[in-house]
């Protein structure tokens, strides 16, 4: 498959960044995205998503918009009380003629995960059934000061490694669509080149953002089950 | 356009599309393969082969296009380098 001029001319200055070439965009166009959680923290993450060429996003998220939802780029007023799922797929699909957004589906297959679950045990849960399926995945964490990204590629340290010892919380804050943008971004780049991408966790904290390799637990799984560890 | 393996036609296009559609025919080759591309005078002229340059293929020749009207449009031969395109 090549790309046609028309996804030439679409993601043009995407396909200008080195190392990201027309099979990566085939990758981004090929890909079926797990969505877990819709909130207004995975808003700016999900646009990016859409705005960057993923052929897919399943959105799994059963609430319906809140008012909460607001500050988060994806909802306006007129969503509040409506499924997310379908109010996500009402903005998403409209950023990209190349996407289609459905809500996630009894068996579906994905091909990686964007998770920014609502609580600890859902991220735990959503980022486990990733790493067990082998799927490239990112969660978002969000904590009073900022926020952490942990990227989980096949075969890295898994979330549970990976994840901060004292748990996340979700009060809101103007940091959580950098976050959340940040995580799609490292998605992205994962599942462009799947080859070069490694387990890692960002943290932003304040605006400030730190970079370091995730470290396997002694005595975790992900040890055994996992093949390439690092 | 992309045309046939070979030869890629970018003068109807502006930046960045010039380098673009070039880029995506030079990944398209294996190292040390070449394509040949159309582009018109002035700033595609400027960027394309230096941009091409800079991402470690070799300019093998540049010159007018035959038929062309003088400074109009130019035949620029590249060769794929070894690294990511």
């Amino acid at each position: 498959m090549s790309l046609s001029e028309d996804l030439i001319a679409r993601f043009a200055r995407q396909l200008l960044v080195p190392g990201f070439g027309e099979s990566a965009q085939e990758r981004l166009l090929a890909a079926r995205i797990r969505a877990v959680g819709a909130d207004a923290v995975a808003g700016p993450g999900l646009l990016h998503l859409a705005q960057a060429g993923v052929g897919r996003i399943w959105v799994d998220d059963p609430e319906d918009v809140s008012p909460a939802d607001m500050g988060g780029w994806l909802y306006g007023p007129s969503a509040v009380g409506s499924p997310r799922a379908e109010a996500a797929r009402a903005v998403l699909e409209q950023t990209s003629r190349h996407l289609s957004v459905e809500p996630y589906p009894v068996g579906g297959v994905p091909t990686a995960a964007f998770i920014c679950a609502p609580s600890v045990a859902q991220a735990l849960a959503a980022a486990e059934t990733a790493r067990r399926a082998r799927l490239p995945h990112v969660v978002v964490e969000v904590d009073a000061d900022g926020g952490a990204v942990v990227t989980v590629p096949p075969g890295a340290p898994c979330y549970a490694c990976g994840r901060s010892v004292s748990g996340s919380g979700r009060p809101p804050q103007p940091g959580f669509a950098a976050l959340s943008a940040l995580a799609a971004a490292e998605l992205v780049l994962v599942i462009a080149n799947p080859g070069s991408a490694t387990g890692r966790r960002i943290d932003l904290t304040r605006g400030v953002a730190t970079v370091r390799p995730t470290v396997r637990l002694a005595g975790c799984p992900c040890g055994v089950e996992g093949t390439a560890s690092s | 356009m992309i045309a046939a393996p070979g030869r890629v036609d970018v003068r109807a296009f502006a930046c960045p599309l010039t380098w673009v559609k070039t880029r995506i025919a030079l990944e398209r080759l294996r190292p040390g393969e070449r394509v040949e591309v159309l582009l018109r005078a002035g700033e595609p002229l400027a960027s394309v082969p230096r941009t091409a340059e800079e991402e470690g293929h070799r300019v093998v020749s540049v010159e007018p296009l035959d038929g062309a009207g003088a400074g109009e449009d130019y035949r620029v031969v590249l060769e794929r380098g070894g690294g990511e395109p």
